[in-house]
């Protein structure tokens, strides 16, 4: 990183107590983002969640491909990888439902 | 505090509430005006038709003329069976009873929240807890019945002079299994319903039934992959160490 950056850097850090401050209702203010907070982290968690099945699909389909012989045993293993995969981005769907008031 | 019960639950409030109570003070929990909920309505329900079910099969097994209840449990069994061989070779077979056991209630509490006028048991996060607390005590006791005392050895990871750094990190790996078997049973069981509900409640007309569809192939995943992770649980807890 060059100097000047190193400079904006911590100019940034030292100046954010006095650009993130909030009057006074913080509250009402902080309650409105919690929609979308949590639109933008259920995003983000399905989103990569998917690339990562993604993978395990491919992976799983050329083994199957190549080796018609172990077709039970990859077929055990896609399963089990992508239910593991899927509760990550479920266990970010349980903070969304407790977090947000969205879902009740 | 419900605000709407099911129609069952309205009966056991109505006709069973002392042997509710009685049940919440030996809990010492403080008596209700409506004691019984709807999750734990609907677990003595499922619990019911298990038993029955069973005593059904029970009373028509034969061995020259296998009746249709006698195929499909055949087939359940066979599917367990086969698993556990997968999981831990022939000396997983005398834990064949809990897996079945996990794998057939977490299915029939699950199957049961498509039928209208119930709701799954699991979609409340307590009944995944309990099950998910069951399996954790079944797989420690497992190991230490294996293994005896040298299940500690477990924990203690390739190295004995690993052991400072390695203790603290498997102990909440360990930890992290029953948590994340709760969080994803329930998740998916409270997600399948609400995506469901959301959909009713913008059309009528054939859409709400895709996600149902979807609904009822995550409620059978979900049983199974519960009953594969118990497994692997299992076979890693009464793995001798070579």
């Amino acid at each position: 990183m060059t100097k000047k950056m190193m400079l904006l850097a911590v100019l940034g850090l030292v100046a954010s107590p006095m650009l993130f401050a909030q009057d006074a209702n913080v509250a009402a203010q902080s309650k409105a983002w919690a929609g979308i907070g949590a639109g933008i982290a259920m995003a983000i968690a399905s989103g990569l969640c998917g690339l990562g099945q993604g993978r395990a699909v491919a992976g799983a389909t050329e083994a199957m491909a190549r080796n018609p012989g172990a077709i039970g045993a990859i077929r055990t293993m896609l399963i089990l990888g992508l239910v593991l995969i899927e509760s990550l981005a479920l266990y970010t769907l349980v903070i969304v439902i407790r977090g947000s008031g969205l879902l009740g | 505090m419900q605000e709407t019960e099911l129609w069952l639950t309205k009966i056991f409030n109505d006709y069973l509430a002392t042997p509710g109570n009685w049940f919440l003070s030996m809990a010492g929990l403080p008596h209700q005006a409506r004691p019984w909920a709807d999750f734990i309505v609907m677990q003595v329900l499922v619990m019911t038709i298990l038993v029955l079910l069973f005593a059904m099969l029970r009373g028509r097994l034969s061995a020259d003329q296998p009746g249709k209840l006698q195929h499909i449990f055949e087939l359940i069994y066979e599917f367990v069976h086969g698993q556990t061989e997968d999981q831990m070779g022939n000396g997983g077979v005398k834990y064949l009873g809990y897996f079945g056991t996990i794998f057939l209630f977490i299915l029939f509490s699950n199957l049961i929240g498509l039928i209208p006028g119930f709701e799954a048991p699991t979609m409340n996060p307590v009944v995944p807890l309990g099950c998910a607390v069951a399996t954790f005590l079944y797989y420690n006791l497992v190991g230490i019945q294996a293994n005896g005392a040298k299940y500690a050895a477990h924990f203690v990871g390739p190295f004995w002079w690993l052991a400072p750094l390695m203790v603290p990190i498997e102990i909440v790996s360990h930890l992290a299994r029953p948590l994340s078997l709760t969080i994803r049973l329930f998740a998916n069981m409270y997600a399948g319903e609400k995506v469901t509900m959301v959909f009713l409640s913008l059309t009528y007309f054939m859409i709400p039934a895709v996600f149902m569809g979807l609904h009822l192939f995550v409620a059978l995943m979900q049983a199974y992959i519960f009953m594969l992770l118990t497994m692997i649980y299992v076979a890693g807890a009464m793995a001798h160490e070579h």
